[in-house]
C-alpha cells in the first residue's frame, strides 16, 4: 500500500512542478522594451526592517528615473523583488532564478554577507552583476568580477574612525567592544590596527553576540582598564542598551561608534547616556546638499519616516546602476560590469562612490556627534559640554 | 497500514497502474534537467532533494520512534562544516568528506542519545534544542577553526576523475541519493528495527516487556537520522560552496520539522511531500511577499486542525495518544499512571 501512495503522490507533485515550471517558461519569454533589475532582499523575516527600506528605497530610485525620462533614450526601469527571508539558501535559489531569467540585467542585493557570499558563485559562473548595498564581508567584491559593494569596507571606516578618536577627540587608549559577526570582527579589526599605527593604544578588545542584552559584565570588565575611550562595534539597539548600561556603572568614558549606529533610534532608546557619542557616517539625513534633501523629502513624503543609511545606500545603488547602464550604452549583463567598474566619484546621497579594482566603493564620511540630543556634524558643534 | 476508505478517484487510476507510472516518474525524473532546461528549476530541485533527506531522516526520529529532536539542523551543520572543513584546510576530496561529515554527525547523535535517551522522551528535545544552540555558537565562536562569523568560502564542487561536477551532475548526486536514502527508509521500516520503533512508539512498556532493547534501539535510530543528516550537510556544502552559521539555526530546524509534521510523521511519503511542498511554496507564491507567511501559517494550522497527523501520515506529532482519552491536563499531572513514559 505504502508503495502505491508514493506513486500516486509522486506524480501528483511531478505534474504541479511540470505546471509551475511552464509558467517559468511563460514569464522568461514575455518581453517588453523595459529594463528589468532585480532586487533580493529579506523582505520578511528578522532582517524585514532592512529589507523593506531596501525595497522602497530602489522603487523611489525607479519612479524618479523614470519620471525624469529613463535611460537609454527614454526605456523605462521595471524591479523583479525576491524575499531571501534573510536566509542563504533562499539567496541562492533567488540568484539562480535572477541569472537565468535573460530579461533581468543586473541585481541589487542581497543584505546580508552571509547570502552575497553563498550567491557569489551563481553569479560569477552566469556572469551578472550582484551590487550590494549593504554586504561589507573582506572577501565579498574581491571574490568576483561580478560582485560589487558600495557600503565602503571597513578597511575604510575603521582608519577614518581611528583618526577620528586619535586626532579629534584626542583619545590615546582605548578599549574595543564589537559585536561578533563578520562586520564586527572586521571592524574592530582595521579600527584596531589603524589607531595603533597612529601611535594609540588598544587596551582591551572583547565581543558580544547578537542578541544579548546585558552588558554589565563585559563593560565593568572594560571599564577596570585605562581607557580614556570605549570604540563600539554595533547596531543602533544595542549601541543604545551598552550606553545606558555603561552610564549606569558609573564609567564616564568618551564613546564612539561605526556609522551604524547612526539612527534616531539611538537617541530615543538611549536618551541622555547617549550625549556626546560620536561617529562617522557616509548618510547624514539633515545634510543640506541638495540630492540628500530630494531623497529624504521624497522619502519621507512617500512613507512617513526619515530613511535609515540602509535604504540610502540602496537607493544610491538603484541610481548608480541606472548611471552605469547609460554609460555603458547597453543593457547588456558584461557591459553593465564594465562599466559600473569604471565608475569614478559617482555623486551619491550616501557618499560618493569610486571603485577599487576589487570592487569595493572608497567612501566619503562625515564626522557625527549627539548634540544636545540630536545628531549634529562635530566639525560645526564640537562636543557637548559635560 | 490501513487506508482511508474515500480515495481520490485520480489516485485509485494511478494505483491500478502503479508500474508504468513509476516508470514515468522516474524517466521524468531523469529527463528533468533536459526537460526544463533552467538552471533556477535545476537549483530548485536540488534543494528540494536535501529537503526530502532532511525530512526522511528526522522522520525516522520523530515517525517511527515518537522520540522529538529539535536540533536537527545542527547535526546538518555539521555535516556540512567538517566536510567544508576537511576539504579547505586539507584538501580532502569531496568523496572522503562526504562520508566523513555522516560519521561526524552520527558520532555526535551517538553521544546526545546516550546523554539523554534513558530520560524521558521530552529530556530530548530539550537537549536537541540546546545542543543546536550550542553548536550555532561554537561554529561562530571558534574562529580559529571555522572562521566564526565570516563563514568559509571557497568550498570545491565535488570532482570526478578530474572533472567537475555541473549543474546537471548536482542533481543527478541529489537524485541518486534521495533514492538510496528513500529506499534506506523504506527497508527500516519494514525491517526487524523498524517493527521494534514502531512498538516503542506505541507503548514503550509493552516494548519493553517483549523484550525489545528501548534505549538501544533509540540509540541506533537517533545515530542513524544524525548520519544521514550530516550526509546531506555535506551535500550542501559542496553544492553551495559557501557555508555560514546562518545556514543551520533554529529556525531551520524548525523547517524541517515542519515538513514531517505538514506531510505526515510515521509514513515514507509523509516527509517527501512535506519538503516538496516547504521548498517549492516560497517560490511559487513569491509573488505574495509578506502575504506569503500569512497563507503558510494558515495551511499549517488547516492540516494540523484537519488531518493531525499530516497530509499523509499514520500518526501525527499533534495527535493525542490513542490509548487515552484523558485531558491533556490530566496527562501532565498523572504521569505516572500512564505508564511514565509519555
Amino acid at each position: 500500500m505504502a508503495k502505491r501512495i508514493v506513486v500516486g503522490l509522486l506524480v501528483l507533485v511531478a505534474a504541479a512542478g511540470g505546471a509551475f515550471a511552464a509558467g517559468q517558461g511563460e514569464r522568461a519569454a514575455a518581453t517588453d522594451g523595459d529594463i528589468h533589475i532585480a532586487l533580493s532582499a529579506p523582505i520578511t523575516g528578522d532582517w524585514s526592517e532592512y529589507g523593506i527600506g531596501f525595497d522602497r528605497s530602489a522603487r523611489m530610485a525607479i519612479d524618479q528615473i523614470n519620471a525624469d525620462g529613463g535611460v537609454l533614450g527614454g526605456r523605462k526601469f521595471r524591479l523583479s523583488v525576491g524575499d531571501t527571508e534573510g536566509n542563504p539558501q533562499m539567496g541562492t535559489t533567488l540568484a539562480q532564478r535572477f541569472t537565468a531569467d535573460r530579461t533581468i540585467v543586473a541585481q541589487i542585493g542581497p543584505f546580508a554577507s552571509s547570502t552575497a557570499m553563498a550567491s557569489q558563485p551563481i553569479f560569477d559562473a552566469e556572469g551578472m552583476v550582484q551590487l550590494s548595498p549593504t554586504a561589507s564581508h573582506a572577501d565579498f567584491a574581491g571574490g568576483s568580477r561580478w560582485s560589487f559593494g558600495i557600503v565602503g569596507t571597513q578597511a575604510g571606516e575603521g582608519p577614518f574612525n581611528a583618526r577620528f578618536a586619535y586626532e579629534h577627540l584626542g583619545l590615546r587608549r582605548v578599549a574595543v567592544l564589537h559585536l561578533n559577526n563578520d562586520f564586527g570582527i572586521d571592524s574592530a579589526y582595521y579600527f584596531s590596527k589603524a589607531f595603533e599605527e597612529l601611535g594609540g593604544e588598544i587596551v582591551e578588545t572583547d565581543f558580544y553576540f547578537d542578541g544579548e542584552r546585558d552588558f554589565t559584565a563585559v563593560l565593568t570588565k572594560l571599564s577596570r582598564t585605562n581607557a580614556d575611550g570605549l570604540y563600539i562595534v554595533s547596531f543602533y539597539n544595542d549601541g543604545a542598551a551598552i550606553n545606558l548600561q555603561r552610564q549606569r556603572l558609573g564609567w564616564d568614558v568618551q564613546v564612539l561608534g561605526t556609522g551604524s549606529l547612526y539612527n534616531e533610534q539611538l537617541i530615543a532608546l538611549g536618551g541622555d547616556s547617549v550625549e556626546g557619542v560620536c561617529t562617522a557616517t557616509v548618510f547624514y539625513a539633515d545634510d543640506p546638499d541638495p540630492r540628500v534633501r530630494r531623497y529624504v523629502e521624497e522619502f519621507r513624503s512617500r512613507y512617513g519616516v526619515t530613511p535609515s543609511f540602509h535604504a540610502a545606500v540602496a537607493y544610491d545603488a538603484m541610481m548608480l546602476l541606472a548611471d552605469a547602464i547609460e554609460r555603458a550604452g547597453s543593457t547588456d549583463r558584461a557591459a553593465i560590469r564594465d562599466a559600473l567598474a569604471e565608475t569614478v566619484d559617482f555623486e551619491a546621497v550616501a557618499g560618493n562612490v569610486t571603485f577599487t579594482p576589487e570592487g569595493d566603493a572608497v567612501k566619503s564620511y562625515r564626522r557625527l556627534v549627539i548634540y544636545n540630543g540630536e545628531f549634529r556634524l562635530f566639525d560645526e558643534v564640537g562636543l557637548p559640554r559635560r | 497500514m490501513k487506508l482511508k476508505s474515500i480515495r481520490p478517484a485520480f489516485v485509485s487510476f494511478v494505483l491500478r497502474y502503479r508500474v508504468p507510472f513509476a516508470i514515468l516518474l522516474g524517466v521524468l525524473l531523469v529527463a528533468y534537467p533536459w526537460i526544463v532546461r533552467n538552471p533556477y528549476l535545476l537549483r530548485v530541485a536540488t534543494n528540494v532533494g536535501i529537503a526530502i533527506i532532511l525530512a526522511s531522516s528526522l522522520n525516522i526520529i520523530i515517525g517511527f520512534s515518537g522520540l522529538f529532536s529539535l536540533g536537527h539542523a545542527a547535526f546538518y551543520g555539521i555535516g556540512a562544516y567538517t566536510s567544508a572543513l576537511l576539504a579547505t584546510r586539507l584538501g580532502v576530496p569531496f568523496w572522503l568528506g562526504f562520508p566523513a561529515a555522516g560519521i561526524v554527525a552520527g558520532l555526535f547523535g551517538t553521544f546526545i542519545g546516550f546523554a539523554t535517551l534513558r530520560l524521558r522522551a521530552v529530556f530530548l528535545a530539550f537537549t536537541t534544542l540546546g545542543f543546536g544552540e550550542i553548536t550555532r555558537i561554537v561554529i561562530l565562536n571558534w574562529r580559529d577553526f571555522t572562521r566564526g562569523p565570516l563563514g568559509i568560502a571557497g568550498i570545491p564542487v565535488p570532482r570526478l576523475f578530474g572533472w567537475s561536477f555541473t549543474r546537471e551532475a548536482n542533481y543527478y548526486l541529489i537524485l541518486l541519493l534521495c533514492a538510496a536514502v528513500i529506499l534506506f527508509v523504506y527497508r527500516i521500516y519494514h525491517s526487524r528495527l523498524g517493527r521494534a520503533l514502531i512498538a516503542i512508539r506505541e507503548d514503550e512498556t509493552a516494548a519493553r516487556s517483549m523484550g525489545i532493547n528501548v534505549f538501544g534501539y533509540k540509540i541506533l535510530a537517533f545515530t542513524i537520522a544524525c548520519t544521514i543528516a550530516g550526509l546531506a550537510g555535506s551535500f550542501f556544502a559542496h553544492f553551495q560552496r559557501y557555508v555560514s552559521a546562518d545556514s543551520f539555526v533554529a529556525d531551520e530546524s524548525f523547517r524541517i520539522i515542519t515538513m514531517v509534521a505538514l506531510g505526515g510523521t510515521g509514513s515514507i511519503t509523509g516527509p517527501i511531500v512535506g519538503a516538496m511542498i516547504l521548498e517549492l511554496f516560497p517560490e511559487v507564491f513569491g509573488f505574495l511577499a509578506g502575504y506569503r507567511q500569512v497563507i503558510y501559517g494558515a495551511v499549517l494550522i488547516t492540516v494540523i486542525v484537519l488531518k493531525p497527523g499530516g497530509i499523509v501520515g499514520v500518526k501525527g506529532v499533534f495527535e493525542k495518544p490513542r490509548a487515552t482519552r484523558r485531558s491533556w491536563i490530566a496527562q501532565a499531572l498523572l504521569p505516572r499512571f500512564n505508564g511514565g513514559t509519555r
